[in-house]
């Protein structure tokens, strides 16, 4: 175990780690670009230059080795002077694209500039021409003049995706990125690029301009995509949730998450929502009213049912909300009709190896467990027999927020509308269960975003995530609901709705970048 | 509350005062009927005062040399804007070289304060304040101006010419 000197503060580290893994492990701020925790050491942007004592010239902190009793340094004149030298080099050909840039307001060059930077440049020569606004796939777009040829991207793809797409191309300051011929970059995880670029030149074409970055708020939450949990942060304004990125957590997801994650914000926002309470009698037409008034009057037809009462519960909540609901069943109702919907049982325990895995619920080991403890068992089949029979009077669904993996819905849907009443809890709206006729009573539920809760994901880590913020005033929880239900009364906080999201006036763009000739501009590797 | 009451000898000697303040009055009305370009007052709807050039009065979005808005949608003034009247939506240029631009820019001049940090935050000389300032409207839908009114209003001839130019700035390799 070396021990070392860094800025006067002495600190061990583990024998071959690098003076860069030191002074992240001590807190202590550097400048750099290339370096990236997750990803192999390049050593090219040279800009983490520290002081060796010892050695003659600056080394870079990210490629050296501590050796015991090392004394580094990176607060000398002689290191701020070599840093602003190195950022100078990197702007030569750094085009001014600030005001246009996605990334501005968290971009690295405009970090270390306002630290490091050399007010004054002194290159007489014009700027090198590179392509701009590249369709690299059918998610990143590249701007090859603000990119600082880092390789973090190329790393990214070499290391940890593995597809081997992107690539540096030419030589000297005409080096660009790209993708080789015939190629594009397309795989689960090529987003991924995007949040490692430390500059503006990889932009998301899902957030591309869609909002400047310093008129967003954040919040860390988990993703509810699959059953491997990661740590997210999401970001969001009034007008909703834009963009969804990884949090570094190295029990779960290390540095990274899926292209699939990012998308989980869209069945948050307010235009997908179902924002009141409906109900439809007798196949009439469907009346509206709050989402308390009309699970207390559900709460009427529920406990008319008896112990006829059944409960189908979907991996898409937390687990406070199942141990109330199933509590709330099992005691008030005397119902032991609680089955669990599995939307895709043959793909469970698919995983692609890096984060995706097959089972699309968060919870589902947290359902199994809460039923488990309740010693309810009974399969699925169980619920479709008793429902051709005729024997379920009340059925009450917690339906997935998430219904673009819920592949069977369709089906399940005219089999639960079988049920004399159908109690329907959900967040978002449904147009073929619009369509049904029967005694359907609709209730917005919360999404994963505006509770507090556990998740327990596929290896039976419980994580713990803190509600975000409020989209639809009225829902409700599941355990809201099924205190309701059991006609208890309870108080509902109700968000003022000029709290809530207001929606943006976003028109449809007027040009796409599908207008846009694909990989206009392909290398030929060789050629040169 | 006290009320200081002069009950002089003098104060009872009004008569004078009110004949002085005639003359006064008298001497500006003949003043003004011969020479009637000195007189300081306006017949306000059919004449009107004209600013300095320089006043910021509604705001004017310029134009580039094919009459495309020079605005690049860096919402630099929306956040520099203290009433938060300013709204723009960004979208996707055809152009790589434009690359950004709004196609949706509204000012709701009620809530606008002129204080002019927009004209002073745009680094593309795409927004300033114009000379106007009477702008009466019937309904408030009237004050909320677009991109037509912004840019393209009847008395801006077809649209005010942006100082910064895009083509000079490739050029010169900047």
């Amino acid at each position: 175990m070396p021990k070392c000197t860094i800025n006067g503060k002495e600190i061990e580290v583990k024998a071959g780690a690098t003076i860069m893994e030191a002074m992240y492990q001590m807190d202590e701020a550097i400048a750099h670009y290339c370096y990236h925790p997750g990803l192999s050491v390049a050593g090219v942007c040279r800009l983490c230059i520290v002081d060796i004592e010892g050695n003659p010239r600056p080394q870079i902190a990210c490629n050296t080795a501590v050796t015991d009793g090392m004394k580094i340094s990176n607060k000398s004149d002689k290191i701020r002077e070599g840093v602003k030298w190195v950022l100078d080099f990197h702007l030569i050909n750094h085009p001014l694209d600030c005001p246009i840039c996605d990334q501005a307001g968290e971009c690295g060059l405009q970090e270390q500039y306002m630290e490091f930077g050399k007010y004054d440049p002194e290159m007489a020569e014009r700027k090198v021409k590179k392509h701009k606004v590249v369709d690299l796939g059918p998610t990143v777009v590249l701007d090859s003049e603000r990119c600082i040829l880092c390789s973090r991207c190329v790393r990214f793809t070499d290391e940890v995706s593995k597809t081997h797409e992107l690539g540096i191309f030419n030589r000297g300051d005409r080096s660009e990125i790209g993708t080789a011929e015939g190629k594009e970059l397309n795989n689960k995880y090529s987003l991924n690029t995007v949040d490692i670029c430390p500059v503006g030149a990889l932009t998301s074409k899902d957030f591309r301009f869609r909002q400047r970055v310093w008129y967003l708020k954040d919040s860390d939450t988990i993703c509810n995509g699959c059953s491997t949990g990661c740590s997210v942060k999401v970001y969001f304004n009034k007008e909703g949730l834009f963009r969804v990125r990884p949090v570094v957590n190295p029990e779960v997801n290390g540095h990274w998450m899926c292209d699939e994650g990012r998308d989980i914000y869209k069945f948050v926002n307010r235009d997908i929502r179902l924002l009141k309470a409906k109900k439809k009698t007798n196949s009439g037409e469907w009346t509206e009213l709050t989402a308390g008034a009309a699970a207390k009057e559900a709460s009427g037809i529920a406990k008319s049912a008896g112990a006829d009462v059944a409960l189908v519960l979907t991996g898409q909540y937390t687990n406070e909300e199942y141990e109330k609901i199933v509590e709330t069943f099992v005691k008030d109702f005397k119902s032991k009709k609680i089955y669990h919907w599995i939307n895709n049982k043959e793909h469970l325990n698919d995983f692609d190896g890096l984060l995706i895995r097959g089972d699309k619920n968060p919870n589902t080991k947290g359902l199994i467990g809460v039923l488990e403890s309740h010693s309810l068992t009974s399969p699925f089949s169980n619920l479709e027999a008793d429902l051709k029979k005729g024997t379920v009077k009340t059925l009450v669904v917690a339906a997935p927020e998430n219904f673009a993996v819920y592949l069977d819905l369709k089906e399940k849907l005219s089999l639960f509308t079988k049920a004399q009443n159908l109690i329907w809890l959900s967040s978002v709206k449904n147009s073929d269960l619009d369509d049904m006729n029967g005694n359907i009573w609709q209730i917005p539920m919360k999404s994963y975003i505006e509770k507090s809760g556990t998740f327990t994901n596929h290896a039976g880590l419980e994580q713990k995530f803190h509600k975000v913020t409020t989209v639809v005033s009225e829902s409700l929880t599941l355990g809201e609901a099924a205190e309701l239900l059991a006609g208890k009364n309870i108080s509902v906080a109700v968000t003022p709705t000029r709290e809530t999201f207001v929606e943006a006036d976003r028109r449809a763009d007027l040009v796409r970048l599908e207008h846009r000739k694909k990989n206009e501009f392909v290398y030929k590797r060789g050629s040169l | 509350m006290s009320v200081v009451q002069n009950t002089s000898e003098k104060s009872k000697w009004y008569l004078p005062g009110i004949l002085t303040g005639m003359m006064i009055t008298m001497q500006h009305l003949v003043k003004n009927l011969v020479n009637k370009k000195q007189m300081t007052t306006l017949n306000y709807p059919e004449e009107k005062y004209e600013y300095s050039p320089r006043f910021k009065g509604n705001h004017v979005l310029t134009v580039k040399k094919d009459g495309s808005l020079r605005c690049t949608a860096c919402m630099l003034c929306a956040t520099a804007c203290p009433a938060e009247c300013i709204k723009i939506v960004a979208s996707e240029h055809k152009d790589p070289s434009v690359e950004k631009f709004p196609i949706h820019y509204e000012i709701d001049i009620l809530r606008c304060v002129f204080c002019g940090y927009c004209e002073e935050a745009c680094p593309v000389d795409a927004v300033r304040m114009g000379p106007e300032w009477q702008t009466p409207g019937v309904t408030g839908a009237n004050f909320i101006y677009d991109i037509n009114h912004l840019a393209y209003r009847p008395n801006l001839k077809g649209g005010i010419l942006s100082h910064v130019d895009d083509e000079e700035r490739i050029k010169s390799g900047i």
